[in-house]
């Protein structure tokens, strides 16, 4: 089950880690809407270049790299559907502008995907939980949330029984072709709904003890306040929103083609 | 009949011809129930499963008749509050119930918090629920885990944090429904000891549902044996549980008291004058026994 061991959560502490939820999400929004606004290779370049420091002082380089990995199925396919359509409206010609536009929209997902997964690699969820409270969103959805990320594990492991168990009355999971294989898991999927059921009773049961829904104010145990780390980095992020703003109206940005033929 | 206590008696649990069926069963689940609980008391409530234990403990908190549907008859006072008169989490403040299952009381990522969860629940101000969380964990023994994940623990840990996140509500009473059944006996027996040291210490009431009375008798100030519905026995420890009734209903006596019971039979009664709940007392009994030969 090494899929489920990827959604398993730890607590971290980096300094990315520890920086308010909500300051990383928009920081990581603005990179979004820049890398969408900017169709040219350069500044997308500058937006990825500007993550690597993030990735190196969270030390989530190897899940960085896993989750780029992930990507590049998409990403081959944005770079050949950018290239053929290019391709067949030039009349099949090949222009090395057109591999440098193919290449940017390839390089723009991978911006994307990189910024996303910085946020989720150094968000725990009890944390992106909280700020979800503190952003006034009702608190039932927010539990929900957590309590979803809680179970997890708890519902891999008893997967994993199931199939055991399953296994050992003779079930074979990985016989015949790809519908009878998904016919093969209902068997593991019926009593695992049915014991999720069951055991969100004696959820709620426990959440009854435990005065649910007592008072509509809750306190919470924690709050986020934002520290110097935090400031800096709302710094930044308005920074490279103003820079971005100034370069669109007043600087024509070049193609690397466009440099490579003045500097021939 | 029950042996009064010479200090000043509270009684903090009531019932009174209680008797509940379950919304769509035919049969009701616990019939004619009355009793009576005083405060500081250590009672063990067994018998055979399905004999309705589950189902007193939900009437002490109010779980039943508002979480679940059915009919009620009879009445139950807790803390001086009728249950059906007050919801759960007015009633929650009184008697925490830990349950079987302790995977499935745990909601939050990390213990800290789940221990924190109905003090954020009852909206008390943040420095009091930071102030009883610490208190509870280091009562219950948690507090090195407190940034640690529920999967991260063995189940031993885990029914700790439950009882710590009761404990943190400052309950008079805690019900605990068979909170051993998944721990081993090494981590059943901590937790007993647990459980007597919160009512030695704390003077809190205890409920506690358990067939495993070899490991738990012995802290018990009072038995109550249920069967189909209905309490057949309510008394002292060493009287209840030396009764040929309570063996033959399937309680799992203890092994020290069923040798009592066996020698006694045989015509070998030991001397000491109690009934032994624990093999110490049963080698102490017997040892007098060759003494005075």
């Amino acid at each position: 089950m090494s899929f489920f061991e990827g959604l398993k959560f730890r607590k971290v502490s980096s300094p990315i880690h520890d920086l308010d939820p909500r300051i990383k999400f928009v920081f990581v929004l603005v990179i979004f809407v820049l890398a969408v606004v900017f169709a040219e290779i350069l500044p997308l370049l500058f937006l990825f270049i500007l993550q690597l420091p993030f990735v190196l002082l969270a030390r989530v380089g190897k899940q960085w790299l896993r989750s780029l990995k992930g990507a590049i199925f998409f990403a081959v396919l944005i770079f050949l559907m950018n290239f053929i359509v290019s391709f067949i409206y030039a009349g099949y010609v090949v222009t090395a502008q057109m591999i440098e536009n193919a290449f940017t929209m390839t390089f723009r997902f991978i911006v994307l995907v990189s910024s996303f997964s910085i946020f989720f690699l150094t968000t725990s969820p009890d944390v992106l939980g909280l700020a979800l409270e503190q952003s006034h969103i009702p608190y039932e959805f927010c539990f929900a949330f957590t309590t979803a990320v809680r179970f997890v594990p708890v519902l891999a492991d008893e997967a994993q029984t199931i199939m055991d168990a399953q296994k050992a009355r003779g079930l074979e999971l990985e016989k015949g072709n790809f519908l009878k294989r998904v016919r093969n898991y209902i068997p593991i999927l019926v009593p695992l709904i049915v014991n999720a059921i069951r055991r969100s009773l004696e959820l709620a049961e426990a959440m009854e003890s435990r005065a649910w829904g007592a008072t509509k104010k809750r306190t919470n145990l924690y709050v986020l306040k934002p520290k110097r780390e935090d400031y800096l980095l709302a710094f930044i992020t308005v920074a490279i929103l103003a820079l971005a703003i100034y370069v669109k109206i007043f600087v024509p940005i070049p193609k690397i083609t466009q440099i490579l033929r003045i500097s021939a | 009949m029950r042996f009064m206590v010479a200090r000043e008696s509270v009684e903090v649990i009531k019932t009174e011809k209680l008797t509940f069926t379950y919304a769509g069963r035919n049969e009701p689940s616990i019939r004619d129930v009355g009793l009576s609980i005083e405060k500081g008391e250590f009672v063990i409530l067994t018998g055979p499963s399905g004999c309705g234990k589950t189902t007193l403990c939900r009437c002490f908190n109010g779980l039943i008749p508002h979480f679940y549907q059915g009919k009620l008859e009879g009445e139950v006072i807790v803390a001086g509050l009728k249950v059906n008169e007050h919801p759960t989490y007015e009633l929650a403040c009184h008697v925490g119930l830990v349950f079987q299952n302790p995977e499935n009381q745990l909601f939050a990522l990390s213990v800290e918090k789940d221990v924190a969860f109905g003090l954020e629940n009852l909206g008390l101000p943040r420095e009091e629920i930071r102030k009883r969380v610490d208190w509870a964990m280091k009562v219950a023994g948690v507090y090195e885990l407190k940034d640690r994940a529920p999967y991260e623990l063995s189940g031993g840990q885990q029914q700790r944090v439950a009882i710590a996140s009761v404990l943190a509500m400052r309950p008079e009473v805690i019900v605990l429904d068979e909170p051993t059944s998944f721990l081993d006996p090494l981590g059943a027996k901590r937790i007993f000891e647990d459980i007597y040291k919160l009512n030695q210490k704390l003077g809190i009431t205890v409920i506690l549902v358990e067939h495993r009375l070899d490991l738990a008798a012995k802290y018990a100030t009072r038995v109550i044996v249920m069967n189909d519905g209905r309490v057949l026995l309510d008394g002292d420890p060493r009287e209840v549980l030396s009764l040929e009734k309570t063996r033959l209903l399937g309680v799992g006596i203890p092994k020290a008291t069923r040798l009592y019971q066996l020698l006694k039979n045989d015509g070998i009664p030991l001397k000491s004058g109690k009934v032994p709940l624990t093999p110490e007392e049963a080698a102490e009994a017997i040892k007098e026994a060759f003494k005075s030969d």
